[in-house]
């Protein structure tokens, strides 16, 4: 067992101990794991997209993920979310393997984060994970609120992906 | 002994009050009923804050409308909320509701409430039980203003997320480390504006109960 299998099993095993202690809101609970890393890196950006793409340029040149695709969408509430080669995946497929609805992206929670810390954020959530193992890649949509007016500002974000798609408005970073 | 069935099925959450104050006997009674709940190895771990000072009021219902609504928005945008709500069937009522829990407005009622009782449990005295000793409190605070005939709601929304968690503690000066106190919720207690009878519909105690073994449903 390499040092990240070992690792990944550990957080699959704190995170589904997590579940079964608070069910479907365990993942409002975590969403401070990760910012240590993120917090010890100088994160610029004057907006939404500068400071995604800072955190990825962090993130990748760790080595964390090798490939993540962003895009913004939903009257700037829907931050999608495509993360390829993540060094957490082994953690989110045991989850899945255990029937656990994956529920805690640590890079999602970097990003946050920083939106929060630096942008001045009111809130964000993730709102769903989807791994994909076969794939090697997650696909997350979450919900970031630049002020409290933007709660409540809703779209159909089934709607929001395909336009997203359609003209190819991901922004993408690789190692 | 008398059987307080009927306070505990009689009553709802209540989220809309009048501005009539809340007597200070009757939170004393009500503060003195959550004193009472149970609590593993007697440790006591509660500890209240009762605000009624406006502007705190104000802060914790802001606090709770944008945890609940951030939240909500997002299951709205999803459509998951659409199909929790999908047995109310006149269209223009269901549109309502809805708005209501996605906007947040659904958890702002603090800002209405005449009394605010904050809930948090020390984690510095030993107790294994922190959030379970809360809980059974919290009920007992919901029975005794009710038997009083007040009305009440137990929250959530403002402290479910960890970061949300630290901002009510600082809007109350309460002690922000991880390893000092918990806050579960708040309770918000006033002079109902709304009545109903009785609550919403509960599931029937066929399909909650099981004998001896789980899933045996025959008593015999």
């Amino acid at each position: 067992m390499d040092k990240m299998t070992y690792c990944n099993d550990l957080m699959a095993r704190l995170e589904e101990l997590f579940f079964h202690e608070l069910s479907d809101c365990a993942g409002w609970k975590t969403e401070f794991i990760g910012v240590d890393f993120i917090q010890s890196k100088n994160i610029e950006g004057t907006n939404c997209e500068e400071v995604i793409r800072s955190c990825l340029k962090e993130i990748i040149a760790a080595g964390l993920a090798e490939d993540v695709s962003f895009a913004v969408a939903g009257k700037d509430i829907l931050l999608c979310l495509k993360i390829k080669g993540c060094i957490h995946m082994g953690k989110e497929t045991r989850l899945k393997e255990r029937g656990i609805k994956v529920y805690n992206c640590i890079i999602a929670n970097m990003i946050h984060d920083q939106l929060i810390e630096k942008l001045g954020y009111e809130t964000a959530y993730i709102a769903d994970i989807d791994v994909d193992e076969a794939a090697g890649q997650c696909i997350l949509k979450c919900a970031i609120y630049e002020t409290a007016e933007k709660i409540g500002c809703v779209s159909d974000w089934s709607e929001e992906c395909r336009w997203i798609d359609e003209n190819n408005k991901w922004i993408t970073l690789t190692a | 002994m008398a059987d307080i069935l009927e306070v505990i099925s009689s009553r709802k959450s209540i989220r809309r009050f009048n501005s009539d104050p809340v007597p200070e006997e009757m939170i004393d009674k009500i503060l003195e009923a959550a004193r009472w709940a149970p609590t593993g190895e007697n440790y006591q771990p509660w500890r209240f804050i009762v605000v009624r000072d406006q502007e705190t009021r104000n802060k914790i219902g802001d606090l709770a409308k944008v945890g609940s609504g951030s939240r909500m928005t997002a299951w709205y945008c999803m459509g998951h909320l659409q199909k929790r709500f999908e047995g109310i069937k006149d269209p223009v009522k269901r549109a309502r509701v809805l708005r209501f829990m996605y906007s947040g407005e659904v958890s702002e009622f603090a800002k209405a409430a005449p009394v605010v009782i904050a809930v948090l449990g020390t984690l510095t005295v030993g107790s294994v039980d922190v959030p379970y000793d809360l809980s059974a409190a919290v009920e007992n605070i919901l029975l005794e203003a009710h038997s009083l005939g007040l009305g009440g709601c137990w929250v959530h929304g403002p402290v479910a997320s960890s970061r949300d968690a630290i901002k009510f503690k600082k809007i109350l000066d309460i002690p922000t480390e991880m390893s000092a106190y918990k806050v579960i919720a708040y309770v918000a207690i006033g002079w109902a504006l709304e009545q109903r009878k009785y609550p919403r519909p509960k599931i029937p105690l066929e399909e909650l109960v099981y004998y001896e073994k789980f899933g045996k449903k025959d008593k015999q």
